[in-house]
């Protein structure tokens, strides 16, 4: 200890390095070696982001089919079917001639929808009366509901403004345009212009599988290291390993070198494979995922404590997938999160993750407008840093415990030996 | 023969007993049985427990500020999904606010809206959303788009009147044709029951897959899958129904849970009663169970086999076509969509506790349970092999 007292300050500072880089060396190469590691950190994300852009790539769903009751058999209600029957959205498959035939229908799934139309329809309109047309959706997908019902409001408001146009009796087409809407009205969907899925999804799924395979490839690792361990310790006897800025500095190098690669894959390319949005600035990005990729990391250290064994770390973290991603306000919007929720969302750096990178890839953020979160992701970073390095530093004091219990143990026992041999 | 069939119930007996030792002993298995399902149970209904999300940001440029502008938006906030936050003097002003986050939408009203309009020059009117967010994105437009017509209902109602039609003439000339939506059974659009009916029981299998991989890759993997074996009289059938049965009453004690839960408590849809959804619950545990046997068995590798198990499992949420129709997906992913058990319990809880269709009209989703749950016949010997000569390699 003395000794260690009087080495030089810059001394310190070198050796220091020189045990990061042997550290940073010996875990990538760890890394490297260690095939379910490897799973982790290049085959899951070079496959994950492949199956999510798949299932969802066709981004909306198109002719849900619907079966129809027309009552009216009229001239006008062959009008409205047909433009509806001519919207993307819908398909008519089938006219029945009463409800309980439609019901029928729906039971076995062959429609998911029943367009009602009643007998005075035609009579309704001519009569200047308000006629109601009934819609029956299957609720199981929100998707079915929502391609009906625009569908028959789409037609609905076009016809409405040609019986509005016949009753008005003007008498030039200016003024039927009038009638029809004395103002106009424009709806813009913005940063997803087809109400896509997969681009509403697949960004926030993108960011998630970072932290995921982060979690569980680096929980993976601590648990092969506790298992290698003679006493079950995360860190091990070796001289390069004395100090937890080191260990810390020098496993976490070698994790973001890694994953910087990756990122590059999962942020970079996959989106254009998929050819989904991708509209963020280079260096916005890089500076946004920086910090993100950092606290992930520290993160992940600091949950890799939790794992005994190699294979726990699947049970622990893969179902919290699901939670984070619900969490996170991507589909269940941010302001309708209950306030404790909110609360426990600032312990992951995906909430923030996902928020950010949705915001500079989809909607062309600058740094500016992603402030909030790369601010907090600064912060997580450090704070995940220090618990970090609590946690190592509780394990080295930990495995040198148990060396010198077992020093003692051997020196007793010897003790005991020589003593037997004496008599 | 007698002696013969009481040794071999002995033997079941005492592997489930071994297991449930076993079971005590792990805090892991605590930890994924009960408190994790549970947790999910409580966090998703929780997350979504008012159903609609209400008074969703949004901001106003109102450029025109007359008393028409005004009036819009002030309708405007009214609705309950919509809270007016934010006002500002230009569109790019509001496009940041978007970007920052603090808005999922605006509405724009140019400079002498009312002005053009009275004088019958067709001014136009915006509404912009922010569709990254899908679900806030599509319930601004419903409202924005209801509050426009109604805004033009208003005008072209003083034109009318000024030609000298009644209140009466002018309601059914404005809107001749009426929609009125029957969404069955949930009329509330209620995204906490659209959702947490499938999403939880999707959380549940995935710890069955998983916990049902690690039990028994795990006995390889310590090398103590020989005694277990020995204990179940050699029979590897005796074998995995012993150590499976602890595992199949939690579960289904907890599922069943979560059915009385959601559908007594949270009293979301069950048109079919409970019964038949307990049953479904049990159906899909054993399915579950006998899909992580497979998984197992096919690849008798601990960590491969729980590769396996959590691929499975997180797919499920996306190729079982709760959120994402399964019709809207390339003709050879429904395909696949079908080897997912997930997948099944999603169309039996359509049909049964959402819109009560007799039991006969699952047949099919219940024969792919059914199948499901025989399926371990087929990797049982190789299961068997590995149990007897396998060693494990980190």
């Amino acid at each position: 200890m003395t000794k260690k007292g009087k080495m030089k300050f810059s001394d310190i500072i070198l050796q220091g390095m020189q045990d990061t880089l042997y550290i940073w060396k010996r875990e990538f190469r760890l890394t490297v070696r260690d095939q379910g590691v490897l799973i982790f950190f290049i085959l899951v994300p070079l496959l994950y982001p492949i199956i999510y852009a798949l299932i969802y790539n066709n981004e909306v769903v198109r002719d849900v089919p619907v079966a129809v009751v027309d009552n009216s058999h009229s001239f006008k209600s062959r009008e409205f079917l047909r433009h509806v029957d001519g919207t993307p959205d819908v398909k008519i498959i089938s006219y029945s001639s009463n409800m309980e035939e439609a019901r029928g229908l729906m039971r076995n799934k062959d429609a998911y929808g029943i367009i009602y139309i009643p007998s005075s329809f035609s009579k309704d309109i001519a009569r200047m009366e308000q006629t109601h047309v009934s819609i029956f959706c299957d609720m199981s997908g929100l998707l079915y509901y929502k391609a009906i019902l625009s569908a028959c409001t789409e037609v609905s408001l076009d016809m409405n403004n040609d019986i509005k146009i016949e009753r008005a009796g003007n008498t030039t087409d200016r003024q039927d345009e009038i009638t029809r809407y004395p103002i106009k009205y424009q709806y813009i969907p913005m940063f997803n212009p087809q109400n896509g899925f997969a681009s509403f999804l697949i960004p926030a799924v993108l960011i998630l599988i970072l932290q995921q395979t982060l979690l569980l490839g680096i929980g993976l690792s601590a648990g092969t290291a506790r298992e290698r361990n003679q006493f079950k310790d995360l860190v091990p006897i070796n001289k390069h390993y004395n100090g937890t800025l080191r260990i810390v500095m020098g496993k976490g190098l070698s994790y973001f070198m890694v994953y910087a690669i990756v990122s590059v894959y999962i942020l970079g390319v996959v989106p254009r494979i998929f050819s989904l949005n991708q509209i963020g600035l280079l260096h916005t990005l890089i500076m946004f995922i920086v910090p993100y990729l950092a606290a992930c990391i520290f993160f992940a250290m600091t949950c890799s404590i939790f794992v005994r064994n190699r294979e726990l770390c699947f049970l622990i973290f893969v179902f919290t997938s699901i939670p984070l991603l619900f969490i996170s306000g991507i589909s269940w919007p941010g302001a309708a999160i209950p306030p404790f929720w909110k609360a426990i969302s600032y312990i992951f750096p995906s909430t923030f993750g996902i928020n950010g990178f949705v915001r500079i890839n989809n909607m062309g953020a600058t740094l500016d407008e992603v402030r909030h979160e790369s601010q907090v992701l600064w912060i997580q970073a450090g704070v995940y840093f220090i618990t970090t390095c609590l946690v190592y530093r509780w394990q080295i004091l930990n495995s040198r415990l148990h060396v010198l219990r077992k020093h003692r143990e051997m020196k007793n026992k010897r003790l005991l030996d020589s003593r037997e041999a004496v008599e | 023969m007698k002696a013969e069939r009481k040794k071999k119930y002995i033997s079941l007996y005492n592997v489930s007993k071994r297991e449930c030792k076993n079971l005590v002993s792990r805090p892991i298995y605590l930890f994924c049985m009960v408190i994790a399902p549970l947790f999910c149970t409580f966090f998703f209904t929780t997350l979504m427990g008012s159903g609609l999300p209400t008074n969703l940001p949004i901001g106003a440029v109102d450029q025109d500020q007359t008393s028409v502008s005004r009036n819009l938006l002030r309708n405007l906030d009214a609705f309950q999904q919509i809270a007016i936050t934010e006002r500002f003097t230009d569109v790019a002003a509001a496009r940041r606010s978007m970007q920052r986050g603090d808005i999922y939408g605006f509405f724009y009203i140019p400079h002498q809206t009312a002005k053009k309009a009275i004088a019958q020059k067709r001014p136009t009117i915006s509404f912009y959303t922010n569709s990254s967010y899908l679900i806030a994105g599509s319930l601004l437009y419903r409202d924005m788009r209801t509050m426009s017509e109604l805004t033009n209902g208003a005008l072209a109602r003083e034109t009318l009147r000024a030609k000298g039609l009644t209140d009466d003439q002018i309601q059914s000339l404005l809107q001749p044709i009426v929609i009125d939506s029957h969404p069955i059974n949930n009329p509330w659009l209620n995204y906490s029951v659209y959702l947490c009916n499938t999403l939880i029981p999707g959380v549940l299998m995935l710890l069955i897959f998983q916990i049902t991989v690690y039990s028994i890759g795990v006995e390889l993997k310590e090398k103590t899958s020989r005694e277990w074996l020995r204990q179940g009289n050699n029979s590897i059938f005796i074998s995995l129904w012993g150590k499976l049965l602890p595992h199949t009453i939690i579960f289904f004690i907890i599922g069943s849970f979560i059915d009385v839960y959601l559908y007594c408590y949270l009293k979301f849809p069950c048109e079919s009663g409970l019964g038949p959804m307990i049953f479904a619950t049990l159906f899909m545990i054993l399915a579950a169970q006998s899909t992580g046997v497979v998984m197992i068995g096919t690849l008798p590798t601990l960590r491969l086999g729980l590769s396996f198990a959590s691929l499975w499992g997180v797919v499920s949420f996306s190729i079982s076509g709760f959120t994402y129709p399964v019709m809207a997906m390339d003709s050879w992913l429904q395909g696949i969509a079908n080897l997912f058990p997930l997948r099944h319990y999603f169309l039996i809880y359509v049909d049964q506790a959402l819109n009560g269709y007799p039991m006969i009209y699952s047949w099919n989703s219940y024969l792919a349970l059914l199948i499901f749950i025989f399926l371990p016949f087929a990797v049982i010997n190789r299961l068997k092999k590995a149990m007897l000569y396998y060693t494990y390699q980190p």
